[in-house]
Parts: C-alpha cells; structure tokens; sequence
C-alpha cells in the first residue's frame, strides 16, 4: 500500500489552512474591505474567464504574464550570459578577484529600481528600461556564485588535471565547468527570484503592460483589491514555479564524489 | 622495557643508507633522488618537510615507503611525480631531470581522485587523451576497455564513481595509472581507505598487472601498513619522523616472488623484517607513551 497522505503533505494542507484562516479574519475584522478568501476566488474565476485576450484596449491576465515573463527571460537571459563566464574569470584568477569583486561589491546593494531611470535615459524605451534593469539586477547573483564554484575546485580534481597533463581546454570543460555548475545554478535561482520580485515593481513604473501594470491599473487605480490579491497569488505561484525548476536543476548537476 | 630492546640502535649494521648509487641488483636505475630537501613558505615561516635525502630505485623494482602519518613521505613521493619541486637536490626519473607530472609516471591518488561527474569509462578516457599523444581515437578507446577490462570492471563502465564502492573506486583508479602505460606507478597510500579483505584482493591485483607487464614497471608506493608494505615489496625505506623528515633505514625483502598471502606470514624471514619493521615504527611512540 502506497502511502497517499505524507507528514509532509499533511504539513501544507495545515500551512495552507492558517493561511486561509488568517486571511478570513483579517477580511471580517475589516469588515470586507479587504475581501474574503472566497470572494477574491469569485474574482478569480472572473479574471480567468479570457486570460489569453490581446486586444489594443484589452489584455488578459494570460497575456500580462506571458509579456512579464518574456521581459525577465530576455533580461536574466542576457545578465546570465555575461554573468558566468565573468564570474567563471573571476574565480579562477585572482587579479580578476582584485579587478571586479570590489566593483561587484559597490553595485549589488543597489536597488534594481534605481537603474531604470537610467535605463530610460539610455533606451528612450520603458519596455527596454525594464530589461536593463532585469539585466543588472540578474547579475550579481550567478556573477558571485560561479565565481565561488570555480574558486573552490578540490585540490583532488586539480592534482588528476596535473598529473596526466590536461589541456587547458580539458580542464575548463572536464573539471571547472562540471564543478562550478551546481554553483551557477544556485546563482541562477537567486538571480531568477529577484528578477522576478523586481519586474512587477518595474511594471508599475513603465506602465503599460505585465503583471505589476496590471497590480496597479487595474487593482489599485480600479479600486479592486480583490484584483491586487489575485495578482499576489499569480506572481506567487509563478515564483514558486521558477524556483523550484532551477532546484530540480541543481539537483541534477549535482555529483556524489 | 621492550621499546629499549627496539631502538633503533640495536639495529644499525643491518640498514643500507643509499646516496642514489645503483640499486642493488639493478641493472639500471628508473629513479635516482638526489639530496632532496622540500622547504614550504608557512605563514608562521619555512617548514621543512623532506631534508637531505637520497635513494635510487631499479628498474622493476617495487618501494615501499613507510612512516608516521606527516613524516613526509607523500612529499618525497610527489617530487618524483612532479607535482612538488624540490627546494635543493633533483630527482631524476628513466635518465631525465623531473620538473614538472608526465606520462612516464602514473600516479595512484591516496582518495582515488576520480571526476565524480565522469562516467567510470570517461574517467580513464580523458586521462588517456590527455596524457598520450599521437593515437587515434580508436586506440584510445582500446586501450580503456582493456585496461577496464584487466581489474575486472568493465561491465561497471557506465557508472559514475558515486555509484561504486571504495575499493571498485581505486581499481578505476588504478586502471587509469596503468592504462597510459607509464613505466614508473606511484602510489600514494593506495589501499589505506579499504577494508582488510578489499586491500589483500587488491595487493594480488596489483601484482597480477605488474607480473604482465613482465615486472618492468617501477613502482614506489607510500604506505603505513607494515604487512602491506612486505608482501609487495623488494625494499621497504622507513622515514623518521617530520618536520625535515629524513630516511631511518632501509630494509630489504629478500622473500622469493611469486608470494603467497596465506603462507608469507609464517616465513622465518618475514617475520623477522616484520619485527625490524616494527620495532623502528613502534619505538617512538612507545617512548612517547611512557
């Protein structure tokens, strides 16, 4: 007999139920202005009803996703590409540590949101602006990451590449990428779910389009905040989504010595 | 006190100090060090670890080196393999100055040093096509299957090293020693991990590819276990105790070849080195205890 219930299922269906219990009496206590569980599912389904509409004056929630998601792919997508080989550089060479770290160190802490009027200013283009500030933001994180993995290769893997005598194209192929990709990934993961945090908050900025336009057109400027908590749960879940791929991907370059 | 009747004293006229002269009964040397000294630069300033040694070893001739964990004798072994630059003397390996790893020396690591992202089968491949050059892809794949072949682990080849167990492991590893053919094996505590009866089946394999290879190979190996140091060698050399650890002696095993596990251990001659063995090993630390 296979086990259908796991301690661990039972743990999130209890999760879950606070979450629901918590969310009813705060929409009892303010006397429905913020709506109910069930009210905010009836919002749902209403939403739900076109979601892949594209018209001119109308968008559905599909479609705002869809171009939400595009703009984080092609900013994470163009940030990863400069990220690993940099970071890669970066850990194996220690003036290259000497060189970047402390520039690395001067721009991370900065709020994404501070290099989209500079994106603006570059591009003319909120659309393009959203994607440079994806793109910086997706950086520093696979950046700091890869670099970790290829600065932290056993001395094991490195005395084998010495002893028989591996090119240097070998080594980078057969030992530093290898070990450093579970590293990257992990980068990657982190730089995923802040493109992600970040994206609807440049939404509300460009305007326009996407998930966080949609937060604040439709659910704030609309007056819906039944709308703004159906968002909440989309953008949740799509996070949950991204997440937990690059973790199975982790899971899967990772090597048992 | 039995740790008086062992010092080293008592034992003096029956060790050969060696200044890199002619092996006994060696035709010719396959490696000749010469005052070796290894200095490092510490944070708390120079550690010597190997000082003024000198030893040669003939071709086919099996070494054991054998002392305290830290005496230096990974470090004497890493000067031959190239991967430690003496500080003072040189290490000469088949008529050659050493100065850096190569393909003449196979190298056993001591935690087997697979790549564990590496099938067992590319483990050997990328050893192979890294290490000889001027052979088509064909003989390289020839040469994995036999060599894979010879410890018996061929129908393993797909498998990743986490997939194996410890002594399967170091048989890929030796596999990938022998398989670039290298006239001189260095072996850095090879067996030390493995259980007692994976090591004893591993001492026959060891033998069995070096009795294929018609005895030619060299092999020098570190170890700290007197028993396995006398069934596989010709001479066992015990190092004092590091920093600039030096040799203490050197003790020959004359014990007809092939040799029998079960049988060896009641030879008169083998018990005796295994006294002699033990009386230089032990005496140091039972003094200490006292």
């Amino acid at each position: 007999m296979k086990k259908i219930f796991s301690l661990q299922t039972l743990y999130f269906l209890i999760g879950i139920a606070l979450l629901g219990g918590l969310w009813e009496l705060i929409s009892t206590l303010t006397k429905h202005e913020i709506p109910s569980p069930r009210a905010t599912w009836l919002v749902f389904r209403e939403v739900m009803q076109h979601p892949m509409q594209n018209d001119p004056d109308y968008k559905g929630i599909g479609t705002k996703l869809l171009s939400s998601l595009e703009r984080v792919a092609i900013g994470f997508g163009l940030g990863s590409i400069v990220a690993v080989p940099l970071g890669l550089l970066v850990g194996s060479s220690k003036a290259m540590m000497g060189i970047i770290n402390p520039i690395v160190q001067l721009l991370r802490p900065v709020s994404p949101l501070a290099w989209f009027p500079l994106g603006l200013a570059i591009f003319q283009d909120s659309h393009k602006a959203s994607v440079f500030m994806i793109f910086i933001c997706s950086l520093w994180p696979t950046l700091i990451n890869a670099a970790f993995g290829a600065s932290h290769i056993p001395q094991d893997h490195k005395n084998v590449s010495k002893a028989f005598g591996f090119s240097k194209w070998k080594y980078l192929t057969k030992i530093l990428l290898p070990f450093s990709l579970p590293h990257i990934i992990t980068g990657l993961r982190l730089s995923v779910g802040i493109a992600w945090m970040v994206i609807v908050a440049g939404e509300m900025l460009s305007g326009g389009i996407g998930l966080g336009y949609f937060v604040w057109d439709e659910g704030f400027n609309g007056g819906s905040i039944a709308k703004i908590l159906v968002a909440i749960i989309i953008i949740g879940l799509v996070g949950l989504l991204l997440d937990k791929l690059f973790l199975f991907l982790q899971k899967r370059f990772t090597y048992a010595s | 006190m039995s740790a008086i009747s062992l010092s080293p004293e008592n034992h003096t006229e029956t060790f050969h100090h060696h200044h890199a002269a002619p092996a006994n009964g060696y035709a010719t040397n396959s490696i000749e060090i010469n005052d070796v000294s290894v200095r490092f630069k510490t944070p708390k300033g120079v550690f010597t670890a190997v000082k003024d040694i000198s030893l040669a070893v003939g071709r086919g001739e099996i070494v054991s080196l054998i002392g305290h964990s830290g005496c230096g004798k990974s470090t004497l072994m890493n000067t031959i393999s190239g991967m430690v630059k003496p500080s003072s003397g040189s290490v000469i390996a088949n008529g050659n100055l050493v100065t850096k790893p190569g393909p003449d020396r196979g190298i056993v690591f001591q935690n087997y040093s697979l790549l564990p992202w590496l099938s067992v089968y590319q483990n050997i491949y990328q050893a192979i096509d890294a290490a000889i050059h001027g052979k088509t892809a064909t003989e390289k794949k020839a040469l994995v299957e036999n060599n894979l072949k010879m410890v018996k682990l061929w129908e393993h080849k797909d498998k990743l090293p986490g997939q194996l167990s410890g002594g399967m492991k170091q048989r890929v590893a030796i596999a990938r020693a022998f398989a670039i053919n290298p006239s001189i094996l260095l072996l850095d505590e090879p067996f030390g991990a493995l259980d007692a009866l994976t090591k004893s089946n591993l001492h026959v394999e060891l033998l069995k590819l070096w009795n294929l290879d018609n005895r030619e190979k060299t092999i020098v190996m570190v170890t700290h276990d007197i028993e396995e140091a006398i069934f596989l060698s010709d001479r066992v050399v015990v190092m004092n105790d590091g920093p600039a650890a030096s040799i203490k002696a050197i003790v020959d095993v004359p014990l007809p070849r092939p040799r029998n596990k079960k049988e060896i251990v009641h030879d008169p001659v083998y018990m005796g080195i295994h006294d002699k063995l033990l009386g230089f090993l032990v005496d140091k630390l039972s003094i200490n205890d006292l």
